[in-house]
């Protein structure tokens, strides 16, 4: 757990490096101290780490105002705690200078390093879990609205802020991005939208979507009393969980959010307007009102009211539409002809011999597989079989379990994984890369780690080849790392003797095998390094002796090795001839 | 494959599963290489997609990644292969098409094979940094299809030939053209440039050298001008059609060195149809063209510039010293102005206002306007002409126009001081008789060279000005005070003019009738009663007077005379005929000036108020005069003016000239210790170029007279020779 968490950060860092931070303001600031009991804001103005990331990792929400109206990036700027800070805005915190609790920010800013790792976090696209990030992706794609972001980018003072928030998809080798299936017209600027999405987030639309816009492709408004800028806001933020307005458009947003009966999101924007009416922004004063903007982080909500949980609504009731199993075509057609379709789905997705009704707009947000799929449909046999009498697209997925499908789908609409076993883990896996959800891995190694502790070192090395070949890099270091500690023990065992075999052999070159794999200019992606090579530096760090003694110590591992490998091939060629084991593998292979 | 199955075998699962089927790679492989061929067949429909891309998926995660990528690598050669071989095959215009439509079905195909490939895409290519699909795709097409041996000089021999056949007017396929370049530039730039751009600009080049070479021969220069620019939008189309934008600076670069730099002498000097020629009949169109194509080349502008200044010059030079035009000051000035004129349209009409053209106008109105050192005085005499008559009814803002010119004019004058005398005479002359029209016009004119010169420049001027006025109270004054004593006799006005001011000759005061003696003796008591301390001397050579006169018949006439002119008339209230030597006597008028006013008295037709004996046209010292009963006139009043040549003559020139010299020579002096005394040493050359510098606003200093200016001031110990080294003045006192 450490060893990643450092890796993370150690990434951090070197993109940190990019963004006009002195080396300097990487080194530890001021002198910490501990408060244990203390809350998000004492341990802000401390500078207590630990607490802080305890307290982070529990959920609080980082943005959240004390009784004097401060919030606890303001403490940590106050009081000079770079790191705390960084920690804060690493998990969230509003630093953009033009609002009321960035300004204070900056103002407060103890000394020149806090205030360049404010700006630099500035200028970084704000911190989106990867759900609000993908759908966001999907919204700025929609030609009109990415048209909007820039102007909005433009009009601000911050556009490099914005332009490194969204690069623009012009790379030719990645899908087109999904089509909209809504466009909304407000004082004639278009907005572009998914009709889930809406329906997921505001009773309002859903009704709406269900009555009036059935079967509408475009809604215009003409009602003075909506303003673009508020719409466009208020849409941004049913997709990223990220609300961003211009104070003077806060008053229409709160209108709007009545209307579309977005109640939670009202109030805080209500009271947030009698705040900011006293609010005084220091380095805005001699600024425009215009200027002023009020950010709200989706955490800030009660979870109910949040992106993941208005979808995993959506979900439940489109799994409650979904058929059960073991029916034929025909039954199918009749109960899809009869289902109410209160659920929006767009898509039936076959999955051994259960259907699913999902919604196209998720999974291409979060899945190139299933955007080129669904972009493909007619290109294909799948589009047009015979199944194409139905009302839905009907695509059928193979060598899937429904268990791990049904984990895979909650993943993609919620972000989260609720009550994994460990035992699918390794069919999730299977399922992420193959259809390329790759921060699907690290939810999923996060629920296995635990349960790793307690097996055993054959079943350790079978998930040592799993992680090295899903590319897990989270299980992959565990692994070595418990092998590398305890490798007497692992010697002794017959099944990793045996996986030495089935493992490409150690790369010759030693001056490469002395390099850290992660360290920059060592050739190759980490993810893709050689198992031995990265398990012999482990040991190597483990138990070898210091320094001058370092390549003794190498070579008697190098050594070692070579005597386990001889053993284990006596051993494989015992197996092979035991008729027994032999059967046990034919059992296997009609599957493939 | 279901999970239990698998925990079952631990580690031994994946292993197994495919060494025990060692054709598992192949057997897949088959399969994928299959679709590859049905998706360049058009029968994708009837496969799988999740088929497909589960069959990749599972080779890239069973590390057969490489195996996949060369297989991939190798099939889509083969189709490529096959896809020359058809088009190599196509006849004549049909070639292009084809090639458009294979490679609309490659690209389509490459995306789809992108699609299922893509696991391979994000993580094995990514990982082994290979090509990914889509680059791929397009490099297998760029070096099997267009380098292949066969194609590559066929493909650019057919756009060559369509651009060709195109700027010969035919029409062509644009959209075809179109796509083909569009493939290019997606296959990469380099491969637009080398294969497409570059030889597409050497066969440009060379197809415009020719035409300009055929066109110089049979067209004009207008006519050129205008071919080449059809010729330059044509080819800015095109790129707009089907180039890369990037091409268009190429392209227009090739067209304007073939048609415009490499005739850029032969047009402009081109014979009856050149710069030359347009410039003299103002064709502002044809101008207008070739500065704007001239200015797309280098050296293009200040070929244009060149020429022009020469032309200008030359012009110039014949304008100021054609002796036909020196006749009249006025015409001559006016003709400057309306070359200036000319220009300065033709330069913001034809060539955009262009800085550098202006200023080469105005070098050489410079150069030229000082080639002819009258033109100081010329441009004087024409303000004074305008002064006195010619701006009468114009309303202010056509004089402001005209005053305007002229300040342009006097700015070209590197001699700007002796335009300041000339003009301090021609103003004196003017307020002296009341000529001038308006008081406003001559101010704002003093206003206008108080800016240019600065404040020292008009301050005479200005005191002139003041003179004037004070002499209109003073007589006031006079008359109020002294009215009952005057009586009935002549009225007398008096200008009170400060020495130094104004651009006297001290001449010998003449001998005034004695009924003009009385009052002015009474004048000059009252103005030295208010103004102590003061020297009166009259300047009889500048008044006038009026005087009445009763002829034979007894006609009566007011004759307008100087006042000269008035004492050699009193005198023959006495008697009818008076020799040369009595009036010379009599008056004790300055011979030159005696001669002048007979002359106008007696020998000018209609004006003869005097006969003299005998009839001849000069005045000779033993010429007897008469009173002339005869004389009549329509008029009441009769003017009688003095034979005075307007333009100076030539010894008067001189004259002037000395005085100008002479004025010159305190100001270079001054300049001299101005410098001297803040540098303290200095060499020669150096203080010949500050002084330079610093009097350039009124006059250019002659280096010799500068030379002469430090001797003397060395002589008066200002300035002393440094004793080491001869060459450096110190500075002394």
């Amino acid at each position: 757990m450490d060893e990643t968490s450092s890796r993370q950060r150690w990434e951090m860092e070197a993109e940190l490096g990019e963004m006009d931070l002195d080396p300097e303001d990487l080194q530890p600031s001021v002198p910490l101290k501990r408060v244990p009991a203390g809350d998000l804001f004492e341990a802000a103005r401390a500078g207590d780490l630990d607490r802080l990331r305890y307290l982070l990792d529990s959920g609080v929400n980082v943005n959240a105002r004390d009784p004097w109206d401060s919030v606890a990036l303001y403490y940590s700027c106050l009081a000079g705690h770079v790191d705390a800070a960084r920690m804060l805005l690493e998990a969230g915190a509003i630093c953009s200078e033009r609002t009321f609790d960035g300004d204070r920010c900056h103002y407060a800013a103890l000394n020149l390093r806090v205030r360049r790792l404010l700006k630099a976090f500035e200028a970084r696209p704000p911190p989106l879990a990867p759900l609000p990030a993908a759908l966001r992706d999907t919204f700025l794609a929609c030609a009109a609205n990415r048209r909007a972001y820039i102007e909005q980018c433009e009009a601000g003072a911050g556009s490099a802020a914005c332009a490194a928030g969204y690069l623009p998809l012009s790379d030719g080798s990645t899908s087109s991005p999904f089509p909209p299936d809504i466009t909304f017209y407000v004082d004639g600027k278009p907005i572009e939208a998914h009709r889930v999405i809406l329906s997921a987030r505001s009773p309002f639309f859903k009704k709406k979507f269900e009555t009036d816009w059935k079967d509408r492709k475009e809604v215009r408004f003409s009602s003075q009393k909506l303003s673009y800028h508020a719409l466009y806001s208020l849409i941004h933020f049913f997709y990223s969980d990220r609300l961003e307005v211009a104070v003077d458009d806060m008053e229409d947003l709160a209108r709007t959010c009545r209307a579309c009966k977005c109640d939670e999101l009202q109030n805080i924007l209500q009271k947030e307007l009698v705040h900011q009416r006293y609010a005084e922004y220091k380095s805005l004063k001699d600024v425009d009102n215009s200027q002023k903007r009020f950010i709200l982080q989706g955490l800030s909500l009660p979870e109910q009211d949040r992106l993941p949980f208005a979808l995993h609504r959506i979900l439940q009731v489109s799994l409650a539409n979904s058929c059960g199993q073991n029916m034929d075509s025909v039954d199918r057609h009749e109960i899809q002809m009869s289902q109410p379709s209160n659920d929006l789905a767009d898509v039936c997705i076959k999955v051994g011999r259960r259907i699913y009704r999902c919604h196209q707009v998720i999974l291409a947000s979060r899945s190139e597989y299933f955007r080129a799929r669904l972009s493909r449909m007619t290109d294909f046999l799948d589009g047009n079989n015979e199944l194409s009498s139905f009302t839905l697209p009907f695509l059928e997925e193979h060598d899937l379990s429904t268990e791990a499908f049904e984990k895979m789908i909650e993943y993609m609409y919620t972000d989260g994984l609720k009550d994994m076993d460990p035992d699918q883990a390794e069919e999730i896996f299977d399922a992420a890369s193959r259809y390329l959800l790759f921060p699907l891995k690290r939810a999923v190694a996060d629920v296995l780690l635990p349960h790793l502790e307690l097996v055993s070192p054959a079943e350790l090395c079978h998930w040592l080849i799993l992680s090295d070949m899903y590319g897990v890099l989270k299980i992959r270091e565990y692994c070595l790392d418990v092998i590398a500690c305890n490798f007497e023990t692992f010697a002794d065992t017959r099944e990793f003797r045996s996986m030495l075999l089935t493992l490409p052999p150690p790369s010759g070159d030693s001056s490469s095998r002395t390099t850290r794999p992660s360290a920059p200019g060592s050739t190759g992606n980490s993810d893709q390094g050689n198992l031995l090579d990265d398990l012999r530096e482990k040991w190597l760090e483990a138990a070898a002796a210091e320094l001058d003694k370092r390549d003794e110590s190498a070579a008697l591992f190098d050594k070692r090795l070579e005597v386990l490998m001889l053993v284990a091939e006596r051993e494989a060629n015992e197996v092979h001839s035991d008729p027994v084991e032999r059967k046990h593998f034919d059992q296997a292979s009609p599957k493939v | 494959m279901s999970s239990q199955k698998k925990r079952n075998f631990k580690i031994e699962a994946f292993k197994h599963r495919v060494e025990l089927d060692p054709n598992y790679a192949d057997r897949t492989w088959r399969v994928l290489e299959h679709a590859i061929h049905e998706i360049y067949n058009h029968n994708a429909s009837g496969l799988s997609f999740e088929e497909l891309y589960r069959n990749a998926y599972n080779m890239v995660l069973h590390k057969y990644g490489e195996k996949l990528y060369t297989g991939l690598v190798n099939t889509m050669t083969g189709h490529l292969k096959e896809i020359a071989r058809s088009i190599e095959a196509a006849q004549g215009g049909f070639f292009l098409e084809e090639l458009n439509v294979k490679w609309g079905d490659h690209n389509k195909a490459l995306q789809m094979i992108r699609d299922i490939l893509m696991y391979m895409d994000r993580t094995f290519v990514h990982s082994s940094h290979k090509t990914p699909v889509h680059e791929l795709g397009l490099n297998l097409w760029r070096d099997n299809i267009i380098r292949s041996s066969k194609i590559q000089t066929r493909l650019l021999d057919m756009l060559l030939d369509l651009v060709h056949r195109e700027r010969t007017g035919e029409v062509i396929n644009r959209g075809l053209m179109r796509n083909i370049t569009k493939m290019l530039m997606d296959l990469g730039s380099s491969v637009y440039h080398e294969d497409f751009e570059k030889p597409f600009l050497e066969v440009s080049a060379s197809f415009y050298s020719v035409e300009s070479q055929q066109l110089i021969e049979c067209c004009d220069c207008g006519e050129y001008l205008r071919k080449a620019e059809r010729r330059l939008s044509e080819e800015i189309e095109r790129v707009s059609h089907y180039l890369d934008v990037k091409s268009e600076v190429k392209i227009t670069s090739v067209v304007e060195g073939e048609m415009i730099a490499n005739h850029m002498q032969r047009l402009v000097h081109m014979e009856n149809s050149g710069l030359v020629s347009m410039l003299v009949d103002d064709k502002y169109e044809d101008l207008s063209r070739m500065y704007n194509l001239f200015r797309r080349v280098p050296d293009g502008l200040s070929t244009i510039k060149d020429v022009l200044t020469s032309h200008l010059r030359e012009t110039g030079k014949q304008l100021v010293s054609d002796p036909e035009k020196l006749k009249d000051p006025v015409d001559f000035v006016q003709n400057l102005l309306d070359e200036k004129d000319k220009y300065d349209k033709i330069i913001s009409k034809a060539f955009n206002n262009d800085k550098t053209f202006q200023n080469a106008l105005n070098s050489s109105f410079e150069y030229f306007i000082n080639l002819n050192n009258r033109s100081p005085e010329f441009i004087s005499l024409y303000v004074d002409d305008k002064l006195r008559k010619g701006l009468k009814g114009v309303s202010e803002e056509d004089v402001e126009v005209v005053l305007d010119k002229v300040m342009m004019l006097f700015r070209y004058l590197q001699e700007k001081d002796v335009f300041e005398k000339y003009y301090k005479q021609h103003l004196a002359k003017r307020l002296l008789s009341g000529k001038s029209v308006s008081d406003d016009t001559e101010r704002s004119m003093i206003v206008k060279l108080k800016t240019e010169c600065g404040y020292q420049f008009t301050s005479k001027l200005e005191g002139m000005f003041t003179d004037m006025k004070t002499s209109i109270d003073t007589m006031q004054g006079f008359y109020s005070n002294q009215y009952s004593e005057i009586g009935d006799g002549p009225t007398l006005g008096v200008q009170v003019l400060t020495t130094g001011s104004w651009p006297t000759q001290p001449s010998a005061p003449c001998n005034l009738p004695a009924e003009i003696l009385v009052i002015c003796e009474k004048f000059r008591t009252y103005y030295l009663g208010t103004h102590t301390g003061r020297r009166l001397t009259w300047q009889t050579n500048m008044g006038t007077a009026d005087i009445k006169a009763t002829f034979g018949k007894g006609q009566k006439h007011e004759l307008n005379v100087s006042t000269y002119q008035m004492c050699i008339l009193m005198l023959f209230n006495s008697v009818d005929r008076l020799t040369y030597g009595e009036i010379e006597q009599a008056t004790e008028i300055p011979p030159s000036d005696l001669k002048r006013c007979l002359q106008s008295l007696a020998c000018v037709k209609g004006k003869n108020v005097l006969r003299k004996e005998p009839m001849s046209k000069d005045i000779a010292e033993d010429d007897a005069f008469y009173f002339n009963d005869k004389f009549t006139s329509k008029f009441i009043k009769v003017k009688i003016g003095t034979v005075a040549a307007q333009k100076e003559s030539e010894p008067e020139k001189q004259e002037t000239r000395q005085r100008v010299e002479e004025d010159r020579k305190p100001q270079i002096e001054a300049a001299i210790v101005r410098i001297m005394k803040s540098r303290r040493v200095l060499d020669h050359n150096t203080i010949v170029t500050e002084v330079t510098s610093q009097l350039q606003s009124r006059f250019l200093p002659n280096p010799v007279v500068i030379k002469k200016r430090i001797e003397s001031l060395i002589e008066r110990e200002f300035l002393e020779r440094d004793k080491a080294d001869r060459k450096l003045y110190r500075y002394l006192a």
